[in-house]
């Protein structure tokens, strides 16, 4: 965790000069996620589907509203779902995170894309979208990174990615 | 056996030698031929089994293959030609048990294993980029980029075969040489932290930029910049071009469009999106047409520049989609073009544009292009 912690802390300290707040939004999700276990906030639910939108209601298609920033195989299709890890998965502690548009209730979210770990690749329902995505050198907000990296008892095999609620973006 | 069967047999035996082919393997040319190309192969549904594929690109031949573990990165050639350097991880045992991380040395003449260097277990695993791996100017020092998710740069001397160091990158990523023991690393805020390093290949100095050099907040750069001597040429999502030279000076911005182009969403993208010649001093850039979130989008144009006009001279209709190009280094140059969802290598002429031909089957989840 030294590295850990002083990264964040270096980084963190550079966003706040250098970037907005928004962006400082989807920042503090990522710490979040490395502090919570579970979802701080429900599955939005209640408001009206688009009849003729795309699957943004199904979780294992790609097309899914939380899945605008995500990167791998969707857990949905692999015996999870879009929030928890598969049987026999160890979910990553830190991750990416995205903030995704809900057409069903017309709010925004930070998702956060925790990786299921330690296991072969799931290789099923294969999703790539790329919203608000950076770089490398921006880790917490990049989808190219296997989150999988450093995690506790599985150690990089990467399994799929889940897409977790964890605050409405403002 | 009868004396008549002893005899039918060594009559068998002696015809049987005649014609028979003689069990051999096949050694490649050295040096490795410039118009040979690797194309590293990420593999993603199988992850554990990565590799590198070596294709002829004049015979549009497959020639052979490296296997390079768990979340395969890139080959890096040296630069005399004569050993091949690979970061690599595996588990001992396939998905779980202990992690190791190491260097496999490579024989170019045989793809055959020589050696390994034990480094440690924190390589990055990612989308595969060329600044993931890098060898400093004089080809002496290996750099490794670390994330577990702390983020430091593993040294390894090429002349020793052995580990030297990690030196500390935090807040940094990836790897770009402007020398012989200096390169730079890109931090979140558009920073670049250059670092040099002593003869041993121990940290000499590490100093930050004091005003970042890329703006991340309203047009970022990829991290899949090309060199030209000691320049590093970046591409902003929206096409601009962010030269930077050895100390981190950037020189004048430019961009790749002109204002109708903007207007009809040209943008460069795709996972290997730049390509340089030296000698012709042009950059190839992967072309499409989208929204600002389709960056990593493949295209299927790819528009050439001459880098000291900063003016485009060509355009070339690619075969199929395009997310990797290469161009080869020689003076009669080839460009190879190659999509991760695809593994159709296309070949082209780099001079003329003109379309060469196809390889088919090239690996699973094809990434980066690596010149011999």
């Amino acid at each position: 965790m030294r590295w850990l912690d002083r990264m964040v802390e270096g980084s963190a300290r550079s966003l706040a000069k250098r970037t907005s707040r928004r962006s400082m939004v989807g920042f503090l999700g990522a710490l979040l996620v490395g502090a919570a276990a579970t979802p701080l906030l429900p599955v939005a639910r209640g408001a009206t589907a688009d009849p003729k939108a795309k699957k943004v209601d199904d979780p294992t298609s790609c097309d899914y509203w939380r899945h605008c920033a995500i990167d791998g195989y969707l857990c949905g299709c692999c015996g999870g779902t879009q929030d928890t890890c598969p049987p026999g998965t160890q979910m990553s502690a830190v991750t990416w995170v995205g903030t995704c548009h809900n057409p069903l209730d017309g709010k925004d979210y930070v998702i956060s894309y925790n990786d299921c770990c330690g296991k072969s690749t799931c290789g099923r329902c294969m999703c790539n979208r790329n919203e608000r995505d950076t770089p490398l050198y921006i880790p917490f907000q990049s989808n190219d990174y296997n989150w999988c990296s450093g995690n506790g008892k599985a150690n990089v095999p990467y399994h799929c990615s889940t897409a977790r609620i964890v605050a409405v973006a403002k | 056996m009868s004396k008549v069967g002893m005899l039918l047999l060594a009559c068998l035996s002696a015809a049987s030698a005649s014609a028979a082919d003689a069990p051999k393997v096949v050694t490649l040319p050295q040096p490795t031929p410039p118009h040979y190309i690797w194309v590293n192969d990420f593999v993603f549904p199988h992850m554990v089994s990565g590799k590198a594929l070596l294709v002829d690109g004049d015979a549009g031949r497959f020639v052979g293959e490296l296997d390079t573990g768990f979340g395969s990165m890139r080959v890096v050639p040296s630069l005399d030609g004569r050993v091949i350097y690979s970061p690599e991880t595996y588990f001992s045992r396939g998905t779980r048990g202990e992690r190791t991380d190491v260097i496999s040395l490579y024989d170019p003449a045989h793809l055959s294993f020589i050696s390994e260097i034990q480094i440690p277990p924190k390589r990055s695993s990612n989308l595969p980029m060329m600044a993931n791996a890098q060898l400093t100017d004089d080809g002496r020092f290996l750099l490794v980029y670390n994330f577990n998710p702390g983020q430091s740069i593993t040294v390894v001397d090429t002349q020793t075969r052995k580990f030297v160091g990690e030196i500390e990158s935090s807040g940094c990523a990836l790897i770009y040489p402007t020398g012989n023991r200096t390169f730079f690393s890109i931090c979140a805020d558009g920073a670049l932290l250059n670092t040099v390093i002593d003869d041993t290949g121990k940290v000499k100095s590490s100093e930050r930029t004091a005003d970042p050099v890329f703006d991340v907040e309203h047009d970022p750069v990829t991290e899949k910049g090309v060199r030209v001597g000691d320049t590093w040429y970046f591409v902003s999502f929206s096409g601009m071009i962010y030269p930077v030279e050895a100390g981190s000076k950037l020189q004048p911005t430019w961009s790749l469009l002109s204002a109708d182009e903007k207007a009809a969403k040209w943008r460069p993208g795709g996972l290997q999106q730049l390509a340089v010649h030296t000698g012709l001093n042009r950059l190839y850039s992967i072309m499409h047409q989208g929204e600002l979130d389709t960056h990593k989008d493949p295209g299927r144009e790819v528009w050439v520049y001459d880098l000291a006009k900063r003016a485009r001279i060509q355009k070339i209709s690619m075969q199929h989609d395009s997310g990797s190009i290469q161009v080869s280094r020689d003076a009669h140059p080839l460009m190879f073009s190659i999509f991760i969802d695809s593994n159709v290598l296309d070949i082209y002429d780099a001079t003329s544009g003109k379309f060469l031909r196809s390889v088919t089957d090239i690996g699973t989840t094809p990434t980066v292009l690596v010149s011999p």
